[in-house]
């Protein structure tokens, strides 16, 4: 097909050379570039330079021997307009192929696309709204901070309180009982005392007739 | 002249590779009736790449989605984008035939582009494009006539029809009119870029095999994207324009 093209678009110049010819086929004036008959061409293109006569010709005879004999009848039968059944049937391919691909492809991954869509919207939205329940959950977090703050120290007053009372409770007690462990040991001195005093009293006498003896020897 | 012919025999076996044959055809008869077997080939091909890969990437959806399944989920928001802009707000039921214009045109016309076809040899004609065909792009677009006939008449009954006389009864030879150019434009603009796109990139590489074609061939590609485009927006411009109300 290119050598066709290639070839007729070659043969165009020197297609007016031959004769006005009656043939309206263009391949068929082709073989008759090979004998151009002197006599006929016009004077006009006798004056064109004999060499580039000569290479046009050789290209359009070389393009043309190459060519298959049979590539002429071919083209003749080139038929871009050949309406025939298909043309329904690819009509029929398509409405099937439109069918499959909605069946597999358009409604399913839309719906899912869409179902998503919806679902990431949804939780969005939940978000925006977790953001007020926040905010009342932490309230409610510095609520109980509060109180329990509170409780906390009330409970530590009172045990405050309750140690101090505990603590001078045993402190009384200690002071009493050292008080009457005192008064206990003073008694017990004086007792000590006043009997020392008492034997001392009884030995006196004695002691002072000892003396008396002692002193005045010779009696 | 060496050199010339010289050229012409390395020329000659580029044709070879890159020779595309226009208008020739792989006929089957199919009860009495022939069609071009070489169309049916590629589009069933397209048709099970586009099957395989939905069926591939959707079957198990994730909520955070994998590679594959996002590249669907993008392709389904475009054309859900398309079908919206174009229809309004109604546009859901219409989806599927939008979708499946846009995803079977440029799935068929990167096939053409980026499909090695040529491995496999044909008796005659050659595996090209589906969209290379007449065929496929004139029952596109009939099949898009209907789409916007139904759109239209279920949407408003017979009322549908006032709007043939709507701004006035004179315009009524060219609101008719325009039934028959909008599949034939439709179908026209995509099998005349298709064909043009590959006979531009054969022309270029039999001439010029090396490094030049590369920048057709990507707008090639660019092109044919474009033309899938095309063809789902006006689609869904036509469904839009004949659900929407007058008044």
């Amino acid at each position: 097909m290119a050598s066709m093209i290639v070839a007729s678009s070659n043969a165009k110049p020197l297609s007016p050379l031959p004769i006005p010819s009656q043939s309206p086929k263009p391949r068929i004036q082709i073989p008759q570039i090979k004998i151009p008959s002197s006599e006929k061409i016009p004077q006009k293109l006798l004056k064109l330079s004999s060499s580039a006569l000569k290479s046009l010709s050789a290209v359009a005879v070389t393009s043309l021997a190459f060519s298959p004999p049979s590539l002429a009848a071919e083209i003749e039968k080139a038929a871009l307009f050949d309406f025939n059944l298909t043309l329904p049937i690819i009509m029929v391919e398509f409405l099937v192929l439109m069918f499959a691909l909605d069946k597999i492809y358009y409604s399913p991954l839309g719906n899912f696309m869409d179902e998503r869509d919806n679902a990431i919207k949804e939780k969005l939205n939940s978000v925006k709204d977790t953001s007020e329940e926040v905010k009342q959950l932490e309230e409610q977090a510095a609520a109980v901070m509060r109180a329990a703050r509170a409780e906390i120290s009330a409970a530590l007053t009172k045990m405050k309180k309750e140690t101090q009372l505990e603590v001078e409770q045993k402190l009384a007690v200690g002071r009493k009982k050292i008080e009457a462990e005192l008064q206990e040991a003073l008694a017990n001195l004086e007792r000590q005392k006043e009997d020392t005093i008492k034997s001392l009293d009884s030995q006196i006498a004695a002691l002072s007739e000892e003396i008396v003896r002692k002193v005045l020897p010779v009696q | 002249m060496n050199v010339l012919s010289c050229s012409m025999n390395t020329l000659r076996g580029l044709y070879d590779i890159s020779g595309v044959e226009v208008g020739q055809h792989f006929y089957w008869q199919i009860g009495g009736f022939q069609v071009h077997a070489q169309v049916l080939i590629t589009s069933w091909v397209v048709i099970a790449i586009l099957l395989g890969s939905a069926f591939i990437a959707v079957r198990n959806p994730q909520t955070v989605p994998t590679a594959t399944q996002n590249f669907f989920e993008y392709v389904l928001e475009f054309i859900r984008d398309v079908s919206k802009t174009q229809i309004g707000e109604e546009y859901g039921p219409w989806v599927p035939f939008i979708g499946t214009l846009f995803l079977f045109i440029f799935v068929s016309n990167w096939s053409g582009a980026l499909l090695p076809w040529k491995i496999i040899e044909l008796p005659h004609g050659e595996l090209a494009a589906p969209t290379n065909d007449i065929n496929t792009t004139v029952a596109l677009a009939l099949l898009t006539s209907i789409a916007y006939f139904y759109a239209g008449l279920s949407k408003k009954g017979l009322g549908y029809f006032s709007k043939y006389i709507q701004p006035t009864p004179i315009l009524l030879p060219i609101n008719i009119l325009e039934d028959f150019t909008k599949p034939l434009s439709l179908s026209f603009r995509l099998f005349g870029n298709i064909l043009a796109d590959e006979l531009v990139v054969v022309v270029l590489v039999s001439l010029v095999p090396l490094v030049v074609p590369i920048p057709v061939m990507f707008l090639g590609l660019f092109t044919s994207g474009i033309q899938a485009l095309i063809f789902a927006t006006l689609a869904a411009a036509y469904i839009g324009e004949s659900m929407e109300g007058h008044h």
